[in-house]
């Protein structure tokens, strides 16, 4: 039987055991997510030479958090919940050549994650944020999450949830991230492609990914594809959003200075000569 | 060793908190990641100055919860890294410090203690001694030593660092505001005398990343970094020596866990060290740790030379892991012993365990927010032994 082409990228078993099949709900879209990820990453390989031991791949804690130690044959880190960019930054102050990818959830990234997201957007570090927004707290069992519609019942919103949600694309946009967009399971080749521009970007890119969650949500997968379709719209530059639709696409491609280039120049005035110590 | 731009050996007139980050880029740090907090600021404001004059980077993070965690990714991207705090602070660390327990991350994390509970005050404390051992969630000890002058703010940070690099372990420098804020004499050696340890990493061993486990080989595992090939993947989770969870059992999950506790109390004699003067042959006692030190030797040798009391002195240098054994070995037994602290009596609790059956009665000391007199200590002897 031919291999599935990614699974060169991925650890198929290991001294203790098999680690396929992986243990997504059946339905879940983080492992279409995954897939899309590791095309691009596949592309920055072969197309840019780009070295495949300078990725790593940093998690926190939720669904999208098991992707990367199961299953990943890439330098990685099953972290802290809400840490991720945190994390990462002190990985790339160490070492600026790492090609860091972060995969989080909307929980990770919007609630408890929420204040080193703007502020990595801030500083622009050249990393890739990929959020996998399901709408919910997935791996504890369906709860509210600032990203769930007002309205909708959840385990910890019994009668619906009267909080407004948040758009985490405007937030990274508004906080400083030069490159935004937004897909879902439902637009594989087009994440794909964001993918690899984002991951090639000198900056922060945040990419959101709206994906299905059937198990909490209690939708079949197809029907949630299918919505995740018709209730988007693509968004045209010059061009209002089509109302009552979610736009996807990519809101931004910014040239902006990016923190470890702007931090190199104060390093270079140290780099040719010694210093008088002063203390 | 790196020696470009280091403080070069010398005598200097210093400020603790300028030794304290001296003493960690010597070492090798070259990665600061920290939040302002009195009265721990000048430790960070130094590090903004002297880290790029080092090929270092510094970064001011927006709280100290990203600042520890910068600790985490820096370190398995294979540079040494420090941050420093306030108490307040400390207790946003502790999420960090129990990561870096389970992963065995080496970073160094500096408290400068201040009162609390609260914002309490800005002044100086010994009040997060306990904090340093059970702060964090979970079992598994971390390293916590306390420095008493600026001399020692630079060599214990050396030592601090490697520590962390030896046992694969976060260290905490539990130091108080006098002490980080306190100037005196600091004597820097030839650099060439300073002993510097770095990680063992699995391409010094020869093991390549096909056989490599990366929580296994040896009592201290071997540390591959982001970045070298080794698909090395640092987990929060109990794990099996590959460094997976993918078959959980209760059987693993002790191996894991008794393993990381066993790897710093097992090893106490080779990571806790202490300091005694006329402890011999003493009928009394007193032990301290931290700048108290200072004015507990002073109290100790008054009271041997003008009072006639016989009372030795005994200094943690080491607070965790708590040095009972040592202790046991080096006490003769005795009547009382005096522990005086910057709290309500924290550090007496092992100090009491250790000595059950070797002394007659504990006595605690205890002095908030300001730094014990000699005079104080006096009185306190003198009102206990007539």
């Amino acid at each position: 039987m031919k291999k599935h082409p990614m699974l060169k990228y991925m650890k198929e078993t290991g001294p203790q055991g098999d680690r396929m099949p992986m243990i997504m709900c059946p339905g879940c879209g983080s492992g279409q997510v995954l897939n899309a990820i590791l095309h691009a990453v596949d592309r920055l390989i072969q197309e840019d030479g780009a070295r495949k031991e300078n990725f790593v791949f940093i998690t926190g804690v939720g669904c999208s958090a098991r992707l990367t130690s199961h299953y990943l044959n890439f330098d990685s880190g099953w972290t802290i919940h809400g840490r991720t960019l945190a994390i990462a930054t002190g990985a790339l102050l160490a070492n600026p050549e790492l090609r860091i990818i972060v995969i989080t959830g909307d929980g990770d990234t919007g609630a408890i994650g929420g204040n080193h997201f703007i502020h990595v957007c801030r500083r622009n570090l050249d990393l890739t944020i990929v959020c996998i927004n399901n709408g919910l707290y997935g791996m504890t069992g369906g709860q509210v999450a600032p990203t769930t519609e007002t309205g909708i019942s959840t385990t910890t919103t019994p009668y619906g949830n009267t909080e407004e949600s948040f758009d985490l694309c405007r937030l990274a946009e508004a906080a400083g991230a030069p490159f935004v967009a937004r897909w879902t399971t439902a637009h594989p080749h087009q994440t794909i492609r964001t993918l690899t521009k984002g991951i090639r970007k000198k900056g922060t890119a945040f990419i959101e990914i709206l994906s299905q969650c059937p198990v909490h949500k209690k939708q079949s997968p197809v029907q949630m594809l299918k919505a995740l379709k018709q209730g988007t719209a693509r968004v045209k530059p010059g061009e209002p959003p089509v109302e009552g639709k979610i736009p996807i696409g990519e809101f931004c491609n910014l040239d902006k200075p990016e923190w470890i280039q702007s931090y190199q120049k104060v390093l270079d005035q140290f780099s040719n000569h010694r210093t008088p110590v002063e203390v | 060793m790196n020696t470009r731009n280091l403080l070069e050996p010398g005598v200097y007139y210093l400020q603790g908190a300028q030794a304290c980050l001296e003493g960690a880029i010597t070492a090798g740090c070259r990665v600061y990641g920290g939040y302002p907090i009195t009265p721990a600021t000048e430790i960070m404001e130094h590090a903004a100055l002297r880290l790029p004059q080092v090929g270092g980077r510094f970064i001011q993070m927006e709280d100290e919860i990203a600042s520890a965690c910068v600790l985490l990714g820096s370190s398995w991207a294979g540079e040494k890294a420090m941050t420093a705090t306030s108490s307040p602070g400390f207790s946003l660390m502790q999420e960090a410090i129990s990561y870096g327990i389970m992963s065995e991350t080496p970073m160094v994390i500096v408290d400068v203690q201040r009162p609390g509970p609260g914002q309490g005050y800005i002044t100086t404390s010994q009040e997060d001694v306990m904090q340093a051992r059970w702060g964090h969630h979970g079992e598994g000890s971390a390293i916590a030593i306390a420095p008493a002058s600026v001399q020692e703010m630079y060599d214990f940070t050396i030592e601090a660092f490697n520590l962390s690099e030896r046992w694969r372990s976060p260290v905490l420098i539990m130091c108080e505001e006098n002490v980080a804020h306190m100037r005196e004499r600091l004597i820097v050696p030839p650099l060439d005398t300073i002993t510097v340890i770095n990680r063992k990493k699995p391409q010094d061993l020869g093991i390549p990343p096909e056989t490599y486990l990366p929580w296994g080989h040896d009592v201290v595992a071997p540390m591959a970094n982001w970045g070298e090939g080794y698909n090395i993947n640092y987990i929060g989770l109990v794990h099996l020596e590959d460094g997976n969870i993918t078959k959980y059992d209760l059987a693993m999950h002790d191996r894991c866990v008794r393993r990381l506790h066993d790897k710093i109390e097992g090893n106490v004699d080779a990571i806790a060290k202490l300091e005694t003067k006329f402890v011999e042959t003493c009928k009394h006692l007193i032990v301290c740790y931290g700048s108290v030190s200072r004015t507990a030797i002073e109290a100790v040798v008054e009271a041997r030379q003008v009072r006639g009391i016989d009372i030795g002195f005994l200094r943690l240098k080491t607070l965790w892991p708590f040095p009972e054994e040592q202790l046991r070995r080096i006490l003769p037994p005795v009547d009382t012993v005096f522990v005086p602290e910057m709290n309500l009596g924290m550090m007496k609790h092992p100090i009491a365990e250790a000595l059950r059956d070797r002394c007659r009665k504990i006595v605690p000391i205890p002095c908030l927010a300001s730094l014990h007199t000699p005079e104080y200590i006096l009185a306190k002897i003198d009102e206990e032994i007539r």
